[in-house]
């Protein structure tokens, strides 16, 4: 189901200011204005939310063709009234324009400017004028639609309206209620596109405020959204209160480093401090908004523990060492090791993962580089080698555009709003203004999946490639039929990166997709993943998606890097790389942002201690306390790159920041040249131009992996599997330094179907403890009635529940759950 | 030079300072060097009103090989500057600079291309005057400041030593952007360095 | 003697090598007309454009918000000013302390006389009155870092009734009642409070020799 291109017939014509100007039918006078060049004044208007004609700011008067004569010509047009012989103006905002309308603002009619005139004295009776301290001073559009459209003195002489200010709608929120104009912008933002309805107008009258349920907090991972709409400055961000004004920052365009939905933002710093973070408007990907993790998660760079300078450690500690020290001592460590590989993490940009993917092959002479840090397998290297890499929206692969207007989406291990929010707005507004169904393979059915209007087709962890398979043969529950013939009907597919836990499932969605003719697309979780995807940092996957094993791809590439052979075997993957490192194959090893244990290790000692570690790091982890050389490397504000969102899109950001620090490619390029190679990845410009002119391999595509599904395991008595991501927002080492933000986190609760509660004779609201094979965890349960049995869902890494390590032990899936306090 | 780099430090030479230094201080002649509106207050100085001649300047030298001391009155432009300091190199030691007012202090408020931002990029500045322009008592201030300088200055070894010091201070000063913008308004409600709160 | 010369006396003989120096003398005694400035500071003009001053609340409390309105109208961008939040948690549980009335207080503000062009425009930007010009001019210095005046420089001496910040603001009274003349004096409750900080600060050391 894809929008028809507009035709002229459904064009409307109509007349404003005395031009006239063609518009689809349908749109608002105040679009319709735009399009002629005309600014009509308004607070509750925005092109993303519906029409509410709230603030009356808007006013015109309206002119409609009278009724035909004899001869079947319009008469003249006639004003539209209000009281006997008085004209009424019209909210622009709400009423859609109708061939041969004749519309006068404020620019030709002088009652018109009046009218506003006077609806901006009464917005500004009960507004204080504290716009010296008011966060919006300076780039209000109050302030500057009062010195529009407003009088030039005030006629108010009582005392104003006063509320004690600010009220926390939530750790990050904070609102002003006197300075709020009604305009229920925020309120439609929360109802609407983000569906989170947790604050609404409240009260009548002159009291109307905006007000929070007090049992339920705000708690929406899109809030930050309402601070950037709101036309006043009602509304604000704790971290940014009292910061700055607009007039002090220097505005840089960036792309958010969180996840891989690929947001358009704009940071905004001040004095070599970022002070904050807006969404900025990419229609084609965030449209306006972004989320409250990629708005305010940018002080990790700023708490204070930061490698400033290169360390080499020295009789088992870490000191700090000159550049050309540390680089002597990094090759002298590198060239010692008998085999070394490459962990390179998710948070690179493509430039740095593709220096990664060329140092491994160039100066290690190697394919053991893998950018997965995080639970993967074989069968989903196959997968992406065959269905992911190379594709993009120019290849015709599935863009944001196409989730607004598919007809079906069915998502395989994948949780949009908590693991690409952006992807999340987009489907829940497919679903309210397409109707677009969503079906979720998945043991849970969230709060999010409810918000897009989704159907669960529940199953258990490790059963999801019987159920895709299930659906790919259209037999089973009601619901699986159901997703089945909808899917047959044309429709995408999403898969998550949690998918490649399961084995069979990739091999299972890729035959889905094959057998329904839905369109197939990949989400990672992190930024850098499909960019290092594209790069080659990969075992099976050189840059362009060449295959490691086809001669005419290597000699392509080699030819490129002026080399005279590439190492031609697949490398090992990351665990394989680990399990490598654990048995001392592997004596060496460069690691990027790869937090250990993220990849599952809990005893970064044994796989790290004995080899001779090279971190590129930006702030202390589990890896750095094991590093033999540390070289500092820059963070996302501080240079600038190219993240590949999900789709396939290149995202590219500038550096906000000008600082001494390098990236992740510049470090790399010093370190070849250290060990007599030359890299060429010294700028971003060679390293871009590089992979520009390398282009995507024209080779054979590899076919979809073929895994069958593997027996699921039994589950003792008593038991239960568990299922698991992360929420957005929770203990990410890309979160600290701002509480604000983390008081909005969600609590960790574990979930369980009702069912299952009742078996284990526990109730909504208990505090369980969760038997793990690393330990324990309590939290409160919370029943869930659409849940698969005898499943028990819990956030991987949030406060009071981190379970990447157990995770990834064996049977540390299978947890036991008692109620806390009992034995 | 002279005797006093055959002194060594003690009571004598820093006698000699002092001689030295009061009879310099009060025998300088400023080269005529107005460069923009500061000129006009520099010469309202010259004037019988604030009369100049009390602190022994009656003298405005035309020629910078009979000044002392370069009142850098005005703006300096790009191409201006290099001409400011060849008539700095053709003045004799011991030689001083005013900076007067913001313009030759900073650029003040032209900050832009075409104006040295501080004429202390091109020549050892000893006295910064602010204004735009600095009235007559605020130029005769910084002479005043001036003479101090110069009463104070070293001679010698002593002027090797000071010299010494100030670079070793420079070379440990904390780079201007790391500077704490203001004194900690709650200093003085922490405790002293040291001292655990909780014991 | 008719040819006879009238010989000069003696004591015109006596000072004749130096008699030119009458005039100078003579003029030492004489009232002078000259500006005497160093030791006689001849009084400015009452509106004349001198250093800068951030003005008080008659409790002591600072009259600057924060807003950068100043740097915002200044053309030679000479000042800076970062704004924070007013914190009326009690120093002792964390709180940072209130400076103001209101919710906001300049916790940085510098100007830096080097750009200052003393055009007044800061003055004529500010909402509260909080920044006004003195008639002070003596402000020539050695060095560049120095004429950049903080914000502890520039706020104005603590006159009789006023006590020294953070403290609260006048029991019971709103931000507004300051602007609108209801604080003439610090109240006992707020010289209450700076004194128990004082007393606080000064103890501390004092308990660790115990």
């Amino acid at each position: 189901m894809t929008t028809t291109p507009t035709q002229a017939t459904d064009l409307v014509t109509l007349t404003i200011d005395g031009i006239e100007v063609s518009v689809p039918k349908g749109s608002l006078i105040i679009r319709a204005a735009e399009e002629a060049g005309i600014e009509i004044p308004r607070f509750c208007d925005h092109p993303s939310l519906d029409p509410v004609g709230a603030c009356r700011q808007c006013l015109v008067e309206v002119w409609m063709p009278g009724p035909p004569g004899p001869d079947g010509t319009p008469s003249e047009a006639r004003q539209m009234q209000g009281p006997p012989g008085r004209m009424k103006p019209q909210a622009s905002c709400t009423m859609t324009v109708a061939p041969g309308m004749v519309v006068k603002t404020q620019v030709t009619s002088e009652a018109i400017d009046k009218a506003q005139q006077g609806v901006m004295e009464l917005l500004l009776i009960n507004h204080p004028l504290d716009c010296p301290v008011c966060d919006k001073g300076g780039e209000c559009p109050l302030q500057n639609q009062a010195m529009s459209a407003g009088r030039e003195t005030s006629r108010f002489e009582d005392s104003k309206r006063t509320y004690p200010k600010p009220v926390n709608i939530s750790s990050q929120v904070l609102l002003d209620r006197e300075r709020c104009v009604l305009c229920a912008r925020c309120t439609r933002f929360s109802d609407q596109v983000a569906g989170d309805p947790f604050i609404a107008l409240v009260e009548r009258g002159a009291l109307q405020q905006v007000g929070i349920y007090e049992e339920q907090p705000f708690e929406s991972y899109f809030s930050g959204n309402t601070v950037q709409i709101c036309p006043v400055g009602a509304l604000t961000g704790a971290a940014y209160r009292f910061r700055s004004r607009p007039f002090d920052l220097v505005s840089t365009p960036s792309v958010c480093e969180h996840c891989a939905s690929g947001c358009a933002q704009r940071t905004d710093h001040r004095r070599g401090t970022i002070l904050r973070r807006m969404a900025q408007n990419d229609p084609e990907v965030n449209g306006e908004w972004n989320c409250d993790k990629g708005r305010w998660a940018f002080a990790y760079s700023s708490v204070g523990d930061r490698f400033e300078f290169p360390m080499v450690r020295e009789n088992g500690e870490l000191r700090v060492a000159s550049w050309p020290e540390a680089l002597r001592v990094a090759a002298a460590g590198l060239g010692h090791a008998n085999a070394s590989g490459v962990l390179v993490g998710g948070r690179v940009s493509a430039e740095d993962a593709y220096a990664y993917a060329k140092f491994a092959r160039q100066v290690l002479g190697t394919n053991d580089i893998d950018f997965r840090a995080r639970p993967h397998s074989a069968e989903e290297a196959d997968f992406l080698a065959a269905s992911v890499v190379g594709t993009g929206p120019q290849g015709g692969a599935v863009t944001y555009t196409d989730l607004g207007s598919a007809s079906t989406v069915l998502l395989l291990g994948f949780e949009p709003e908590d693991e690409s929010p952006i992807v999340f707005l987009r489907l829940r507004k497919a679903f309210r203004k397409n109707k677009t169904r969503v079906y979720a393979v998945s043991p849970v059915a969230s709060r999010g999946l409810a918000k897009m209007g989704g159907q669960l087709i529940a199953s258990a962890p490790g059963t999801e490639a019987e159920v895709i398979a299930a659906i790919k043969a259209g037999r089973g529950s009601k619901r699986v039929e159901e997703a089945a013939a909808a899917l047959a009907e044309g429709g995408v597919i999403l898969v998550g990166e949690r998918l490649a836990t399961v084995p069979g499932a990739l091999s299972a969605a890729a035959a889905l997709a094959e057998h329904t003719g839905a369109r197939l697309a990949w989400v990672p979780r992190r930024a850098g993943e499909r960019g290092a995807l594209e790069a080659g940092a990969f075992p099976t996957l050189l840059p362009g998606g060449r295959l490691v094993t086809d001669a005419s791809a290597r000699a392509e590439v080699a030819l490129a890097w002026d080399l005279a052979g590439l190492p031609d075997t697949p490398g090992r993957d990351c665990a394989g790389i680990v399990a490598a490192l654990r048995s001392g194959e592997l004596d060496g090893v460069v690691i990027g942002g790869v937090d250990p244990f993220d990849l599952g290790i809990g005893d970064a000692d044994a796989v790290l201690g004995g080899a001779f570690v090279v971190s590129l790091e930006q702030r202390p982890s589990a890896a750095t306390a094991y590093a033999d050389v540390i070289l500092p490397v820059a963070t996302v504000a501080e240079k600038s790159g190219t993240f590949v969102d999900w789709e396939g899109r290149p995202r590219s950001f500038e550096a906000a920041l000008t600082t001494t620090y390098v990236s992740d490619y510049r470090a790399l390029d010093m370190l070849a040249d250290e060990m007599g190679h030359f890299l060429g990845c010294r700028t971003q410009r060679e390293v871009a131009d590089e992979m520009t002119s390398l282009g995507a391999g024209t080779g054979p595509r590899p076919t979809a992996p073929n895994v069958p599904p593997a027996e699921p395991r039994q589950v003792a008595d008593g038991h239960l599997v568990l299922a698991t991501w992360r929420h957005l927002l929770d203990q990410g080492s890309m979160q600290d330094g701002e509480p604000f933000l983390a008081g909005t986190a969600p609590r960790a609760t574990a979930r369980v179907s009702a069912t299952t509660a009742q078996t284990l004779g526990l109730a909504d609201g208990d505090e369980v403890r969760v038997d793990l094979v690393t330990g324990a965890c309590v939290v409160a349960l919370v029943t869930i009635s659409e849940m698969a049995d005898h499943v028990i869902w819990l956030p991987t890494n949030s406060a009071g529940s981190d379970l990447r390590v157990a995770l990834a032990t064996e049977g540390g899936d299978h947890v036991f759950v008692t109620k806390d306090g009992d034995a | 030079m002279g005797l006093e780099e055959k002194l060594p430090a003690g009571f004598v030479l820093t006698t000699l300072e002092n001689v030295a230094g009061y009879m310099r201080k009060a025998s300088i002649w400023p080269a005529t060097f107005g460069l923009a509106c500061c000129a006009i207050e520099m010469m309202a100085v010259g004037t019988p009103d604030y009369d100049i001649a009390r602190f022994g300047m009656e003298r405005f030298s035309a020629t910078p090989r009979q000044a002392d001391l370069m009142i850098v009155a005005g703006r300096v432009s790009q191409k201006m500057a290099p001409v400011v300091r060849q008539v700095y190199d053709q003045m004799a030691n011991p030689k001083w600079v005013i900076s007067m007012g913001v313009c030759a202090s900073s650029g003040g408020m032209f900050n832009n291309y075409a104006i040295v931002q501080g004429v202390d990029h091109i020549v050892p500045v000893d006295i910064y005057l602010p204004g735009c322009p600095p009235r007559p008592e605020m130029l005769l201030n910084a002479i005043i400041e001036l003479h101090k300088q110069i009463q104070g200055s070293k001679l010698g070894v002593n002027r090797v030593a000071a010299a010494r010091a100030a670079e070793e201070a420079a070379l440990g000063a904390l780079p201007t952007s790391l500077m704490a913008p203001t004194h900690d308004h709650t200093a003085h409600l922490v405790a002293p360095a040291g001292k655990n709160l909780l014991a | 003697m008719a040819d006879e010369q009238k010989s000069p006396g003696f004591f015109a003989e006596l000072f004749a090598p130096i008699a030119g120096f009458g005039v100078t003398f003579s003029t030492m005694f004489r009232k002078v007309v000259t500006e005497e400035y160093p030791e006689e500071k001849r009084p400015t003009a009452r509106r004349f454009h001198g250093r800068h001053q951030l003005n008080r609340h008659p409790d002591g409390l600072e009259k600057c918000v924060g807003c950068e309105l100043c740097a915002w109208a200044c053309p030679a961008d000479a000042i800076l000013v970062e704004g924070a939040t007013n914190d009326d948690t009690p120093i002792e549980d964390g709180g940072a302390g209130r400076f103001s009335p209101g919710e906001r207080y300049g916790r940085v503000y510098q100007i830096n006389y080097l750009r200052c062009i003393f055009c007044g425009l800061c003055i004529e930007a500010c909402p509260t009155r909080a920044l006004t010009m003195t008639n002070f001019y003596e402000l020539a210095d050695n060095n560049r870092a120095d004429l950049i005046f903080t914000k502890e420089q520039l706020l104005a001496p603590l006159q009789s009734g006023m006590v020294q910040p953070p403290h609260p603001m006048v029991e019971g009274l709103e931000e507004r009642d300051y602007y609108l003349g209801a604080v003439t004096a610090a109240t006992d409750a707020q010289r209450a409070h700076v004194e128990e900080q004082s007393m606080r600060h000064t103890q501390e050391p004092t308990e660790e020799v115990h």
